[in-house]
């Protein structure tokens, strides 16, 4: 396939380009050819070399505060050149209540300082392959079990084994009530072990033990980029349980696959932020 | 060896009783300090005997090589200037600030310039679309500094302005400012950044190709050395190398480095060397990594002593001591949680006092977001008052030197510093270095690293990296009148309708044949700028004479 092929430019006076070196750099650690204009560059002058060079995306990067007016006069620039199908993405120093403003005037994303560059490499990989109306598909394997889900009918009366036989931490108690369970965090190496209760007689886990009786309900695998799994997933013929996620316990983004495909064994996806450390 | 072993007392018992006679005059802060407890506090910590091994790595503070400070006394005499950096939109309003910041207790100035002032554009230029009055107070004119230095006694207050291509530009119209106010230019202090070999490796405010820029420097340290005596004509600044990413070593060697190139641009140009080098001044960073901070400014004051002794061959002892400037470090500041920022800002500023800063600025919480509002500005300030009055830290003069792991470190980076220097050396001095990318590669390839360590997690930045919150709350920011552009552009117009075109065309002639020939610049700059020519119009035609620095 081609090569994805990014301008990264530095409209505007101010002389820092670490970012943007170090964007340019990781973009092609990545795979893709990147072309960097150096300092001090006119909306104009960037709009010509962007379409000179024939690029897919332009990534600008701004830290004097004049990304309100420069940033918008590229993307319109460019619509007048009939390049709008170049895809502009922007960062630097640019205060929260600016960045709606700049996606209205058509930057697809603004990256704020502590962003991954493997995030931005990503974002402009699929909005590229978007516009082009290439399939991606994610080759990364989910990371790790991030917990096994067992059902109980009682927390008060399973949780004695776990803590005083097993010696594991209780972390936290929590109710989904969207899902009609009180759930334990019970914290083993890298994973964890939640124990769910069910809260009333309609929820999935009330059902599940009428059903099966009490054990292991769920296994929960940690992925990032859950929406796209689950279009792939679904476009590979697996059967689903969410079309797209839900939010779970801890605040994670979640969803479930159909035991039918997945010989009879209920798998999660979850992706979280990591814990607030007390 | 017992009769050297002697001398050394010797020395030691004769720097006591030249600190007491210094004392004499400057008093220090208190007739005698002390601990909670009620122990004494040294005014320096030694080893019972001073070895020949000690006198030459360390050496008594305020004597040759200067490792444990410039002054006998330091902090007992004297704290820090406290020096604040600021300057957004108009004149006007970065004058409020300034007096606002003078009543906080703030003993300097430090102006925070625009980027066209900075490039030498006017408001109105085509290159200042969007960028007037953001990053810094706009000057386009005298009309506009004397509105920046309205009731501030200059004779009084220093003054720092971070200025480089056009420092020249800026300096001539604070001294025609002075005068106005009726303070002679030999009375008026302060600093200059002037240092545009920074500006092609890191910070990209340059203007003109190097040679040009280097004349423009070296009759900027001619005009003071004879007429403003007390003004700090450069201050070489390792800061905005660090904040570009390099390490602590790469900063100190290539601050020195180009710190040699300005000495042999002088000497070059016919100054003696102990005519200029009172003044030089330099600007380091405050990082992360608290000893090494300390070891590198320890280190810096020896390296300098060493090469301005031995390799200049100065004499007197203010050509021999390194002054700096310390500002902590933005790029640590995390937009996430700012409020963190002010114990990074905390944990940076005491190594800059630990190792001896002659002025400070801390920088306030929420500087990755941007520029200060009113309050996180105070708590910056604060922060320093903290220091510097409840930690007890400036009750003794170098309080980590003869630690083990410090000497070690200092020993380290000096030794680190002189293999770059040799290297740059051999590559025909740092312009030369500069010309090729060299600096530049070392320090992209450095910050690159860096990058890589904090998205794998082996660099831990705390509430970025991790120990992250979910829902990050919305601070109230400081916005820039966004009309401040229009209003600016009106106020050029204005003064270009009322001033005498006659003598402002006539006074850019003058400066154009002296560009052109190889007179002293600075009293055609303050010709120009006292008739009202704009900054824009200055470095025009000094752009058109000496041509632009495109980049490598």
């Amino acid at each position: 396939m081609k090569k994805i092929r990014v301008l990264i430019a530095k409209p505007g006076l101010d002389g820092h380009d670490r970012g943007a070196l170090v964007i340019a750099q990781a973009l092609r650690d990545y795979g893709m050819e990147v072309i960097y204009t150096g300092l001090r560059q006119t909306p104009q002058q960037i709009v010509a070399a962007a379409i000179q060079e024939d690029v897919d995306a332009i990534g600008l990067s701004c830290l004097s505060g004049a990304h309100n007016e420069l940033f918008p006069e590229i993307v319109s620039l460019l619509e007048q050149r009939d390049a709008g199908d170049i895809i502009v993405v922007g960062g630097g120093v640019i205060p929260w209540e600016d960045i709606p403003f700049l996606e209205s005037k058509g930057i697809q994303k603004v990256f704020t300082p502590g962003t991954p560059t493997k995030d931005t490499a990503i974002f402009i990989e699929k909005a590229v392959y978007e516009r082009d109306g290439i399939e991606q598909s994610i080759k990364e394997p989910p990371k790790k079990i991030d917990h096994i889900g067992i059902a109980v009918t009682s927390l008060e009366e399973a949780l004695p084994f776990y803590v005083n036989q097993l010696h594991l931490q209780l972390e936290a108690i929590e109710e989904v009530v969207s899902e009609g369970v009180k759930v334990a965090f019970l914290k083993i190496g890298e994973s964890r072990i939640e124990l769910l209760e069910p809260i009333g007689d309609a929820g999935p886990i009330a059902s599940f033990i009428r059903k099966r009786g009490e054990g292991i309900h769920h296994i929960a695998l940690a992925a990032d980029q859950i929406e796209d799994r689950l279009r792939e997933l679904s476009k590979n013929g697996v059967k689903l349980i969410h079309d797209t996620p839900v939010k779970g316990a801890g605040g994670a983004n979640i969803a479930f696959l159909h035991p039918k495909s997945a010989g009879g064994v209920l798998y999660e996806l979850c992706s979280k932020a990591t814990k607030e450390a007390e | 060896m017992t009769t050297e072993k002697k001398d050394f007392q010797t020395q030691f018992e004769e720097w006591k009783a030249l600190t007491e006679k210094l004392i004499e005059k400057f008093p220090e802060k208190k007739e005698a300090f002390k601990t909670s407890s009620g122990i004494d506090i040294a005014r320096l910590g030694h080893p019972e005997s001073l070895d020949e091994n000690y006198m030459e790595k360390l050496g008594l503070p305020g004597q040759y090589p200067y490792t444990r400070g410039i002054q006998p006394t330091m902090y007992r005499g004297r704290t820090w200037t406290m020096r604040q950096y600021a300057g957004f939109g108009s004149a006007e309003e970065t004058n409020r600030r300034f007096r606002y910041l003078l009543d906080q207790g703030q003993t300097g100035l430090s102006v925070a310039f625009d980027l066209p002032t900075q490039i030498g554009y006017d408001s109105d230029d085509m290159m200042a679309k969007g960028e007037v009055g953001k990053v810094g107070v706009a000057i386009d004119s005298l009309d506009d500094m004397e509105a920046l230095l309205r009731d501030i006694p200059l004779d009084k207050v220093s003054t720092s302005m971070t200025i480089n291509a056009p420092a020249s530009v800026l300096l001539a119209m604070y001294i025609v400012v002075a005068e106005k106010q009726g303070v002679s230019q030999a009375q008026i202090s302060g600093t200059i950044q002037n240092d545009i070999l920074k500006e092609y490796i890191a910070r990209g405010t340059y203007i003109f190709p190097p040679k040009p820029s280097m004349r423009l420097i070296t009759d900027i340290f001619a005009y003071c050395a004879e007429h403003v005596p007390r003004w700090n004509t450069i201050s070489i600044s390792g800061y905005h190398i660090r904040e570009a990413g390099s390490t602590a070593a790469q900063e100190l060697a290539f601050t020195i480095a180009n710190g040699i190139a300005y000495v042999d641009a002088a000497i070059e140009a016919g100054l003696k060397v102990d005519d200029f080098a009172p003044r030089l001044a330099f600007f380091f960073n405050g990082h992360n990594q608290f000893l090494e901070e300390v070891a590198k400014f320890r280190a810096a004051r020896r390296i300098w002593a060493k090469i301005m002794k031995e390799r200049y061959g100065a004499k007197k002892p203010k050509s021999l001591q390194l002054r700096f400037h310390t500002q902590v470090a933005g790029s640590t500041l995390t937009a996430q949680q700012p409020d963190n920022n002010i114990v990074r800002v905390t944990i940076q500023a005491l190594a800059a006092v630990l190792g001896g800063t002659q002025s400070l600025h801390t920088n306030a919480k929420d500087e990755a977001l941007a520029l200060p509002t009113e309050d996180s500005a105070r708590i910056a300030l604060r922060t320093q008052q903290i220091i510097a009055n409840e930690s007890g830290v400036t009750d003794t003069v170098d309080p980590l030197g003869g630690s083990y792991f410090i000497e070690n470190l200092t020993d380290q980076l000096e030794a680190y510093v002189f293999e770059y220097i040799q290297k740059i050396d051999d590559m025909g001095g740092a312009v030369s270095a500069v010309e090729q990318g060299y600096m530049q590669r070392e320090i992209h390839q450095a910050a690159y690293e860096t990058q890589k360590k904090i998205e794998s997690g082996e660099e831990v930045v705390v509430g970025m990296n991790q120990y992250k919150l979910e829902d990050e709350p919305k601070p109230e920011l400081h916005r820039i009148d966004p009309e401040l552009q229009r209003k600016q552009i009106e106020k050029l117009k204005t003064l270009r309708a009322k001033r005498d075109q006659r003598r402002v065309s006539a006074r850019l002639e003058e400066l154009r044949s002296g560009a052109k020939g190889t007179s002293n610049l600075m009293p055609l700059i303050i010709n120009c700028v006292r008739d009202y020519c704009t900054v824009g119009e200055i470095c025009g035609v000094l752009r058109e004479e000496f041509g632009e620095y495109t980049g490598i």
